[in-house]
């Protein structure tokens, strides 16, 4: 039953956006990068949230690291952007450990705190440091690319294509951060991740050094996070601080995540298909009339945190899905 | 020889209280060692101590020929040293197996070798088909089991049982009696067992250590323990001492 879901919805991510652009339209394919990008995150952050236990509210830094490192290597030594992921992501994840590392003493509430205060930390920076634009931000050019291989490489899409190609590239993002962390949670590191989360002085007593794994499993989720942040500068074509520093690449990620199912690898794609799509119905339906662009949409997933909270704390995958739909017997979680 | 753990002198305060003062006791390879005492004697901060979760404020600690008063647990598990805990810690939300896996994998980085051996080691304390089962949802003497197993799959050279037997029904404690004789004679690991139970202690350990307020006050064979006059003192109150 999972493998025929996972054909499925592959052919499905896949497919959909070929009629919608033979047709014309391409609104739908830029909400379908917006929930890969909010996916990608997600999957990201379950290593340090969700397996590791670790309440990070500060992984927005990292997207930003990311979008900074790449717009700047292109920008001023003209590496390609995915050269510049590659960097973005090595930045953001030595950064992480380097920041980390003291953060560890603090657990529960005091860690989630100490991370809140490294984003706010990183606020000013950003805003002020002429190196890397300080309020103005950075402007990532366009070049001329010959054909789709071009662009592809270059990461740069345009004009009526524009949506299409970024939704794929975010599609790709997405699957190589999922295989990458299908295998982490089978590592060793996945065993010793939650090791830490269900008891940190158990799993010292049997050899885990806890300050060490949650460096690594922080460094990890910095690492999807930045390339989530390069992904999207290129697709801004700017590097503003107030925009890659802008607290939602943690909250709407975190959020699809609890929706989803904390802890569940496939947890973060399901909250943000259900998640961003509302908020886009919100803010086109909603149009022009009095109630637009106050956040009516904010309260919607305010509610709907609250119902999950209420009736499935672990999540909507956590349902007995197997059980309703599954003809065999449903596999350990 | 040198003995395998060998504690100096070691004192730990805890603001004016002195839950240890200069305990100093060795244990040979090979042993079963019982450490006793009334509530609050120290037994369970001298097993901080050993295992690092704790440093002494003064003193030494030696294992296996190794300097580890300051250091941390996890080091000190590498070196060979496995504990349980006076109240259980299983990985709650991890199954059975699992929770073992996470012990092995300080010796393999391989999942699978791991699996191997863990599987082998619920076997051998008894937990044959629990193996899927979140170890939250097990009972008390199949928890404190686990822990065994998790422990054991560390490899250590010397196992650290806190209270492995309280809170279980008579049958259960047998059994665990039996489990820690096979530990010892099947793993050959050398084994300190922190317990209340006379009956228990006695009749299994070689040796028998008894703490008072913080101070070690007999350390001997459990039958000469048992005459001893400060021991019933610490025990039984002063009328029966003077008996």
């Amino acid at each position: 039953m999972a493998r025929l879901a996972l054909v499925l919805g592959t052919l499905a991510a896949i497919l959909y956006p070929i009629p919608l652009q033979i047709q014309g339209t391409t609104y739908y394919q830029t909400v379908g990068f917006l929930v890969l990008i909010t996916a990608m995150l997600g999957v990201g952050w379950n290593v340090i949230g969700g397996w590791a236990g670790q309440f990070d509210f500060g992984p927005q830094v990292f997207f930003g690291v990311g979008a900074y490192t790449a717009a700047l290597l292109y920008v001023k030594l003209g590496v390609e952007a995915w050269l510049g992921l590659l960097a973005g992501v090595a930045a953001a994840a030595v950064i992480c450990a380097v920041l980390t590392y003291p953060l560890t003493r603090l657990r529960g509430h005091y860690f989630a705190i100490s991370t809140v205060a490294i984003w706010m930390i990183a606020q000013p920076i950003g805003a002020t440091w002429e190196y890397i634009g300080a309020a103005q931000g950075l402007f990532i050019p366009m070049k001329a690319h010959a054909g789709i291989v071009g662009s592809a490489v270059a990461l740069q899409f345009s004009g009526p294509t524009k949506a299409l190609g970024y939704y794929y590239s975010a599609l790709v993002l997405f699957a190589l951060t999922v295989a990458l962390m299908a295998w982490v949670e089978r590592s060793k590191l996945g065993f010793y991740f939650r090791a830490i989360r269900d008891d940190q002085e158990a799993a010292e007593s049997i050899g885990i050094d806890s300050r060490l794994y949650k460096v690594l499993a922080r460094s990890i989720t910095a690492g999807v996070f930045a390339a989530g942040g390069v992904l999207y500068a290129f697709w801004a074509l700017s590097v503003f601080p107030e925009q890659v520093l802008e607290l939602n690449w943690s909250t709407l990620p975190i959020m699809a995540t609890v929706v989803g199912g904390i802890g569940r690898l496939w947890g973060p794609l399901l909250g943000a298909v259900i998640l961003i799509p509302i908020s886009q119905i919100m803010s086109t339906t909603l149009g022009t009339g009095p109630l637009a662009g106050r956040g009516i949409d904010l309260i919607v997933y305010g509610l709907i945190i609250v119902v999950i909270a209420a009736f499935r704390p672990t999540g909507l995958l956590s349902l007995p899905w197997a059980r309703w739909f599954g003809r065999r017997r449903p596999a350990a979680a | 020889m040198a003995p395998l753990l060998q504690v100096e002198s070691s004192t730990k305060r805890f603001g004016g209280l002195l839950a240890n003062r200069e305990v100093s006791l060795a244990i040979e390879a090979g042993e079963i060692v019982g450490l006793i005492g009334p509530n609050g004697a120290g037994k369970t901060t001298l097993f901080n101590c050993i295992t690092g979760y704790m440093h002494p404020d003064e003193g030494r600690i030696v294992f296996d020929g190794a300097d580890v008063t300051r250091t941390r647990p996890e080091r000190i598990c590498r070196l060979g040293v496995a504990r349980t805990w006076q109240v259980v810690r299983a990985f709650g939300r991890m199954t059975a197996l699992e929770n073992v896996v996470c012990g092995a994998l300080q010796r393999t980085n391989r999942i699978a070798e791991a699996r191997a051996r863990a599987g082998a080691l619920l076997e051998f304390t008894e937990l044959r088909g629990r193996g899927d089962m979140p170890a939250a949802t097990l009972t008390l003497a199949d928890k404190k089991r686990l822990e065994i197993a998790r422990a054991l799959a560390t490899r250590p050279k010397l196992l650290l049982l806190d209270e492995a037997m309280s809170g279980l029904t008579p049958i259960e404690t047998a059994a665990a009696v039996k489990l820690v004789r096979r530990i010892h004679e099947e793993l050959q690991v050398t084994i300190c067992v922190v317990e209340h139970v006379m009956e228990v202690v006695m009749p299994l350990s070689h040796r028998v250590i008894v703490l008072d307020y913080g101070v070690k006050i007999a350390d001997g064979a459990p039958q000469a323990v048992v005459r001893d006059s400060q021991v019933i003192r610490a025990y039984l109150g002063d009328r029966r001492a003077a008996r």
